[in-house]
């Protein structure tokens, strides 16, 4: 028994310390590819915030006046202010699962990928709240069409990571990754970290200027 | 204590936190190279300026909300 255990160890520690050649070579490629679909990412969002601020300079006021004479609100500074902090916490938990990982500690990599899922769900039903009691809605006003859709696309963007976040857990935990080859772990960490710093630009965009 | 000031009090903690957190991280990690340690780098820098952001935002310094 005992030395049927030492096997499953040995056979454990070679398969973690054999280096796949395919994978050394084509890592950094991958990476590289991965890097441009964030780019491409950020070419998006970049069109969407620059209409924003086109729209946003073409009228005389912001928050703008409506056709019935009243100024629009503007968004709730404290509520957003914290639901961004749930998000950037979010970034900070999966830096730790991703570091737990390189240092071959599986239950705090599992504790922190559950927390960023947790606090990514988190944000998303703050997200959902602050739509729910929105002083604005979609139609009717450029800052609540151009709120709507860049938020809404981020949350869905949000929405995906958690969705790669859970299927990377389950990988993680079927032995998909090894301490020398998890090429996805860090493309969702790269992903996590990405929404994270889109939410400072919509941040600072719909609700401190 | 209103709705309010109770949101800015913990985004205000939650910044001191998160924001120190992922500057002690970007501190660790400033010797790491690579393609993926640079772009993580850049990410977390942005993200520990997002936090002062809501710092300010929660002691009313940017933004005219609530």
């Amino acid at each position: 028994m005992a030395i049927a255990g030492l096997a499953d160890h040995d056979a454990v520690a070679a398969r973690y310390k054999s280096v796949d050649p395919v994978y050394e070579q084509t890592r950094d490629m991958r990476l590289l590819g991965f890097v441009f679909f964030l780019l491409s990412d950020v070419v998006l969002f970049s069109m969407f915030i620059f209409a924003y601020l086109y729209l946003r300079s073409s009228v005389p006021n912001w928050p703008p006046i409506t056709a019935s004479g009243h100024r629009l609100p503007r968004f709730d500074t404290a509520f957003a202010a914290w639901n961004s902090i749930v998000l950037f916490g979010s970034g900070v938990t999966m830096h730790f699962a991703m570091e737990n990982w390189k240092h071959l500690n599986r239950e705090k990599f599992n504790f922190w990928l559950v927390s960023t899922i947790g606090l990514g769900i988190a944000f998303l039903l703050g997200q959902a709240y602050e739509y729910h009691n929105a002083a604005i809605s979609w139609a009717g006003s450029t800052m609540g069409a151009s709120f709507f859709t860049l938020t809404g696309m981020h949350g869905f963007h949000v929405f995906l990571g958690v969705l790669y976040l859970v299927v990377l857990l389950v990988q993680a935990n079927r032995g998909v990754y090894t301490p020398s080859k998890y090429f996805g772990l860090t493309a969702g960490t790269l992903y996590w970290h990405f929404v994270d710093v889109i939410w400072v630009a919509l941040f600072y965009l719909f609700y401190l200027m | 204590m209103t709705a309010a000031l109770f949101e800015r009090g913990l985004a205000f903690l939650g910044a001191l936190l998160v924001g120190g957190t992922a500057l002690v991280q970007l501190k660790n990690d400033w010797g790491s190279h690579g393609l993926d340690a640079a772009v993580t780098k850049v990410l977390l820098g942005l993200m520990a300026f997002g936090c002062v952001l809501a710092l300010l935002a929660a002691i009313n310094v940017l933004g005219g909300g609530s």
